[in-house]
């Protein structure tokens, strides 16, 4: 599958990765490329932006620390964004049922007759 | 876990410094902005050169493929330029609401004590000065609306409210230039025709405050239009 497919669904994808706790951006960036077993592949540095968009629009909270002397910023997912992924979550199962009932082998359709 | 790490070696944090390097020289927008982009980037290169050392490649191998992971630096700020707009613009658009009001504040310093402006008493339309000054301080009235207007857009499509507005990353850096451009027209029209209209008997002290005042923000209003013109995105 093409990644393209999956970036239409980045900020899902990067509030889901941060649903069971705080992650710096390289693991949340990682956390999605395993866990979507290698298929989401962007560039890891065009992945950045979108998490600083979902800061903005208050979905998550950064906050700088200072690790092995570099500064880090690690991201948590804040109650807005919670929502967001609920809201997200849903839309996707919904659409995912509609497109497996069409799109997955099984017995033909009934058809009306001609 | 960090504990056990090998520090890089000087060559391999050298790759990593000329990929920043490139990057830094690529991207365009405020200074603490770029700061954090280069500084997170920094700690994920770092991240990602430790994931192949821990794999068995050398250290040149690990910083070469951190880097190539990353994207190149071309790409990534094209990814950026979005995000550097959208706080070009914020900021932009925050500085001009909150000098406003001083400027604003200033001029009328200037002009109630002799009647020509009278804040207390009515709407700004309906101040001698504006009824002397026909349609063209109307106009410039109307500009002044549109400008403060702009400018609360931009803050507005920059911040929470991105969550439910569709993404369109050309629409604060224009608002902003708008704000900018109509900021600095009002300056420019308060320090001629305006002056113009000061009674002679007048003070001239909060006179050159007021004039002082709209000179360095013209020039600060300009060149922030400038800057956001400039790092408005590409159409899509």
């Amino acid at each position: 599958m093409r990644a393209e497919i999956l970036k239409g669904h980045l900020d899902g994808l990067l509030l889901a990765v941060l649903e069971t706790g705080p992650l710096h951006g390289y693991a949340v960036i990682e956390a999605v490329r395993s866990g979507s077993g290698g298929t989401f592949d962007l560039p890891t540095g065009t992945v950045y932006p979108a998490l600083h968009r979902l800061e903005r629009a208050g979905l998550v909270h950064a906050t700088w620390s200072v690790v092995g002397g570099r500064r880090r910023r690690t991201y948590e997912l804040s109650a807005a964004g919670r929502r967001a992924l609920a809201a997200e979550r849903s839309t996707w199962q919904r659409f995912a049922t509609a497109v497996s009932a069409l799109l997955e082998p099984g017995p033909a359709p009934a058809r009306a007759r001609p | 876990m960090t504990a056990a790490r090998l520090d890089l070696d000087p060559a391999t944090s050298r790759v990593l410094d000329d990929y920043l390097g490139a990057l830094a020289a690529r991207l365009t927008g405020p200074t603490r902005a770029r700061q954090t982009i280069l500084a997170e980037l920094r700690d994920g290169l770092v991240e990602a050169t430790h994931a192949r050392l821990a794999g068995g490649a050398s250290q040149a191998q690990a910083a070469a493929a951190a880097v190539t992971e990353f994207g190149d630096p071309a790409t990534v700020a094209a990814a950026f330029t979005p995000e550097l707009a959208a706080a070009t613009a914020r900021r932009v658009a925050l500085t001009l609401i909150a000098t406003g009001p001083l400027v604003g504040g200033l001029w009328l310093s200037v002009l109630a004590p002799s009647g020509l402006a009278t804040p207390a008493a009515a709407p700004p339309w309906q101040w001698p000065i504006i009824q002397a000054g026909g349609w063209p301080a109307r106009l410039l009235l109307a500009v002044i609306a549109a400008a403060v207007l702009a400018a609360w857009l931009t803050v507005a499509a920059t911040g929470q409210l991105t969550r439910w507005l569709p993404a369109r990353p050309r629409l604060a850096p224009t608002t902003a230039t708008f704000a900018a451009a109509g900021t600095g027209l009002v300056d420019v029209s308060l320090l001629t025709t305006g002056a113009l209209a000061i009674p002679h008997a007048a003070a001239w002290p909060p006179v050159a405050v007021a004039a002082t005042a709209s000179l360095i923000r013209c020039c600060l209003a300009s060149r922030a239009a400038r800057r956001c013109l400039a790092t408005r995105p590409a159409p899509s």
